[in-house]
């Protein structure tokens, strides 16, 4: 496996992940691992330590709901699932994202050197 | 999800997050396989990324709320690991506190016994005790015409028992006599109360005119008959009456109202065992009968209290004279040992003392954990380092010190136990009191463990989490906390040890050793004053004429063995005086020989003369001749002044006394005194052959002073024992403590005395270097125990007879054993310190 630059997720970034790849409909937390990775193009490699003690202090909270299931290869798998506070939270949490990104990239994209 | 429904599924969170996990695991494992490992490669490779699997379930439950559960049992664990490593502090510490619990537990379970726990009786909880009160007035008893009445007519009671305690009967021909309470026949059928042998009363014993019967006590039974099995149907003679036994109460009947009579007779049989007696016919005897009664189903006891008022109302109509004004109905719990309702303030007084001795226990014990903490400062360091978070270390401490206060309960539990049963046994106790601890003495002491760790284990254990290696204000506190309290219960000892000892070994003011008390019992029996006085006068003469009888006179209160005594007051300039009346014959002060200072005695028959006790005349007229003086808005003239005595109460130095002469209506009331020129019990026979010889209706009781005067002593030696003990167990605590706390301070400064060694200092400067650390807090403490002491003072003076509540060889005494103790505490590990091996101390630093 090719070892890629190890990110180092802001506080808070992990539960967006989570969330947003939740609202696609129910998960279980092998394939939400999978799915950050394939779609951060193996960018993003989600450790098992900070996954599952993020995706219980979602469930604590109210954001997903975990529901027991079969798998497609017929095992029993924890399914995580999106609760409508989870649903509020994703869009609230992404749009401050999408400020707070683009305010970043605004100072940073600001020419050196030049007073402000 | 509320923290407790998350408890009650931790069991099976658990289950799922180790099947969660599993399920991660087991994919990525085949999906390595996919990719072309074989399959050992392939978990290999898995376990290398999944990384620490506990950690990541620790973190689940942290994130998930569980977390402090599961370590609480690895608290727990980690906890009995250190305690078992250090067996010596361990041991001290579980000893020191199953001390201070178990003392707090020995004495809530005797308050737990006599006042909260139901008797063992039928339905207890609807027993009540019925009295009568008035804005004036208290008895504890009703009369008995008023609680006929009340049964036939109340409805919120479905039953109505009566107890009389009478006086002690002769039984047979023995020289010991034996307790009787007189009950209505319902009373051992409405308790519930099962047989050991033959019947109980009943219905059948409610006519006065049936033969006479007794139900004996289990205890008399054993003693007297030697559990006789064919004791049913036999007749023995109660004062010279004959009466059928036709039972024995079963070992376990729990009388009411703290009696435990040595036996039973029916209430309405009462004037055929006392001839002449008058508490059933006269409805103006007050003060003998309780009441008690049964509520009836629904009733509560205000509903029940307003009944019986308004029945109360009803009675005045026909005895205006019984009735007392504004008189109303009380009732209370009844199937209880002890009512606390009206008692003496003593509950407080005691928790105050027992509660002192737990916070001394834990007091020691924070500076024992101190001076550990002092050790262990290394080990919490490097949990620190390895990252653990001061939450997460508070804790753990907080959960071994919690460790360490229930054990010092469980500890505390079998040691309460067995002084109780001692105390059961010494003391005689009902059968149905059991040592065994219920569940309000488990909860008790579990919860003193609790408040125990709190005490002992707050402060020290913060202190280590903070990390602070300077001496804090906090450490000086201990030291002052201890030494006041030590303090306190050193003088409270010294004082109340003092006190029985002076009642013990000092002059009483009269000579008891060669008297003998003739108690008639006239007016048991009824007896009219011309009655009795013709009675006492053939008996005084008839005794006067005995070779070795000296003296012979007549007493309403005879010293030292009654059990009753009287006591009245007089201000005099806005103090008020405690004075004790009593009512004497002329010969009375030879009899006892009190000496008689001033003027003379009194004249026979003379009915307008008082004679005071020195004490009593100076307190009355400082500056002035008492002799002449008219006696308090009286027509009685002071005749004379006589010795100071303490006949009345043998530990009341404070009594003065003022002695009247007989009067016509306490005449019944009276007994005779005869001093004896020689043994006194040599005369025992004669007087008893004379006594019974005059009326032989009467039962005459002959009992030497001196009878008495061990009586009282034995009661003292008993006290002081007890307080000795406790003050024993104080100093033991304070030894630990001050122990702990020395060592602590030495162990701090072990580098500093090592280095000081090798400099060549002077191992007695070093010795008064450490301990002049601890001179301010022990003065500070020293002076907040007098101040305690000294400030409750007034309040101990009513226990403590003849000593003033400021007695300075008490005081001194304390201070001097305490600094004593301190010094010797301080010793032991100086010494140690300066036998250390400097070389090797200064190598290791």
């Amino acid at each position: 496996m090719p070892s890629s630059p190890k990110f180092e997720l802001p506080q808070g970034t992990l539960d967006l992940l989570i969330l947003r790849v939740a609202a696609l409909g129910p998960i279980h937390g092998y394939a939400i691992a999978q799915r950050i990775q394939v779609i951060s193009k193996e960018a993003l490699q989600i450790k098992q330590g900070s996954l599952y003690p993020a995706l219980h202090r979602l469930e604590n909270k109210k954001l997903l709901v975990a529901e027991w299931g079969p798998t497609e290869t017929g095992r029993e798998a924890k399914f995580y699932r999106l609760t409508a506070k989870g649903r509020t939270q994703l869009q609230t949490e992404t749009e401050s994202w999408e400020r707070l990104s683009e305010i970043v990239s605004m100072i940073l994209q600001h020419p050196l050197g030049e007073p402000s | 999800m509320n923290w407790f429904q998350r408890l009650s599924k931790t069991v099976r969170m658990e289950r799922e997050l180790d099947a969660e996990l599993r399920f991660h695991f087991e994919t990525l494992v085949a999906a390595k396989i996919q990719a072309g490992l074989t399959e050992d490669e392939a978990r290999r490779a898995a376990r290398l990324e999944f990384g620490g699997d506990e950690q990541v379930k620790e973190d689940c439950r942290e994130s998930r709320g569980t977390l402090w559960l599961v370590s609480i049992v690895q608290d727990l664990r980690f906890g009995a690991r250190i305690l078992a490593k250090s067996t010596a502090f361990s041991v001290t510490a579980i000893v020191v506190l199953a001390l201070g619990i178990g003392v707090c537990t020995l004495a809530f379970s005797l308050y737990n016994i006599a006042v909260l726990k139901l008797l063992p009786v039928r339905d207890p909880a609807t027993v009540v005790s019925i009295q009568r009160r008035s804005p004036e007035n208290i008895t504890p008893g009703i009369p008995y015409a008023s609680i006929a009445y009340y049964r036939d007519h109340a409805k919120s009671l479905s039953a109505v028992m009566e107890t009389m305690h009478g006086a002690p009967l002769v039984l047979n021909q023995d020289e010991r006599r034996v307790s009787a309470t007189f009950v209505s026949s319902n009373y051992f059928s409405e308790l519930g109360a099962a047989a050991a042998t033959g019947r109980l009363f009943d219905a059948a014993h409610d006519d006065a005119a049936s033969a006479p019967v007794c139900v004996l006590s289990f205890r008399l039974w054993q003693r007297q008959f030697d559990g006789d099995p064919t004791i049913v149907g036999k007749s023995i003679r109660l004062g010279g009456k004959p009466a059928t036994v036709i039972g024995v109460a079963a070992e376990s009947f729990a009388s009411l109202g703290a009696d435990d009579p040595d036996l039973w007779l029916p209430i309405l049989q009462h004037p055929y065992f006392v001839e002449g007696s008058k508490p059933l016919a006269d409805p103006n005897f007050d003060g003998l009968i309780k009441m008690w009664g049964r509520l009836a189903p629904g009733v509560s006891r205000t509903g029940a209290e307003q009944e019986l008022l308004s029945l109360t109302n009803q009675l005045r109509k026909t005895y205006p004279s019984v009735i007392w004004d504004h008189e109303y109905i009380v009732i209370t719990p009844g199937a209880h040992f002890l009512s606390l309702e009206g008692g003496p303030p003593i509950l407080p007084f005691v928790a105050l003392l027992v509660f002192l001795i737990l916070a001394i226990a834990c007091a020691n014990l924070s500076g024992l954990l101190l001076a550990r903490g002092a050790g262990r400062q290394r080990e919490i360091q490097l949990r620190f380092d390895l990252g653990a978070r001061k939450v997460r270390v508070f804790r753990q401490l907080l959960t071994e010190n919690l460790l360490l206060g229930l054990l010092g309960s469980i500890a505390a539990l079998p040691l309460s136990y067995a002084v109780l049963r001692l105390v059961l046994v010494y003391s005689n106790a009902p059968a149905w009191m059991s040592a065994l601890p219920d569940w309000r003495v488990f909860l008790f002491t579990t919860a003193m463990g609790f408040v125990a760790a709190l005490l002992f284990g707050l402060l020290p254990t913060l202190r280590m989490v903070r990390r602070k290696k300077n001496r804090s204000l906090w450490h000086q506190f201990v030291v002052c906390a201890q030494v006041g309290a030590s303090c306190a219960l050193l003088i409270l000892s010294g004082l109340l040890v003092r006190a029985t000892l002076h009642t013990l070994y000092s002059d009483p003011g009269f000579a008891y050793e060669q008297v003998l008390s003739i108690d008639p019992g006239m007016n048991e029996h009824g007896f009219a004053s011309a009655q009795a006085t013709a009675y006492l006068d053939q008996l005084q003469n008839r005794l006067r004429p005995i070779p070795g009888v000296i003296s012979v006179s007549i007493v309403r209160i005879p010293p030292l063995v009654n059990d009753m005594v009287m006591n009245t007051s007089i201000d005099v300039a806005g103090r008020s005086i405690l004075i004790y009346p009593n009512w004497v014959s002329p010969e009375f002060f030879q009899t006892m020989q009190i000496p008689l200072l001033r003027g003379r005695t009194f004249r026979n028959g003379e009915k307008d003369a008082v004679i005071l006790s020195q004490s009593l005349a100076r307190k009355r007229w400082p500056s002035e001749d008492p002799i002449g003086k008219q006696w308090e808005k009286s027509n009685l003239v002071v005749v004379g002044v006589v010795g100071n005595t303490r006949a009345m109460e043998l530990n009341n130095t404070d009594a003065t006394e003022i002695y009247y002469p007989p009067a016509a209506d306490n005449i019944p009331e009276m007994s005779v005194l005869v001093r004896a020129a020689g043994d006194p019990k040599t005369l025992t026979p004669a007087l008893k052959a004379i006594a019974g010889s005059i009326d032989s209706g009467l039962r005459p009781t002959i009992t030497p002073l001196t009878a008495g005067f061990r009586k009282n002593v034995a009661q003292a030696e008993q006290f002081a024992t007890i307080i000795s003990l406790l003050g024993g167990i104080a100093i033991f605590l304070a030894v630990v403590g001050l122990l702990g706390l020395v060592s602590f301070a030495v162990a701090q400064r072990t580098k500093e005395i090592s280095i000081r060694l090798a400099l060549g200092a002077n191992r007695i400067e070093i010795f008064t270097a450490v301990l002049r650390r601890f001179a301010w807090p022990v003065l500070l403490g020293l002076g907040a125990g007098l101040a305690i002491t000294g400030g409750f003072s007034q309040i101990l003076r009513r226990v403590l007879y003849g000593i003033s509540g400021l007695d300075p060889i008490s005081y001194a005494g304390a201070v001097t054993i305490l600094v004593a103790i301190l010094v010797a505490a301080a010793l032991l590990p100086i010494r140690r310190a300066l036998q250390l091996d400097i070389a090797r101390i200064l190598q290791s630093e």
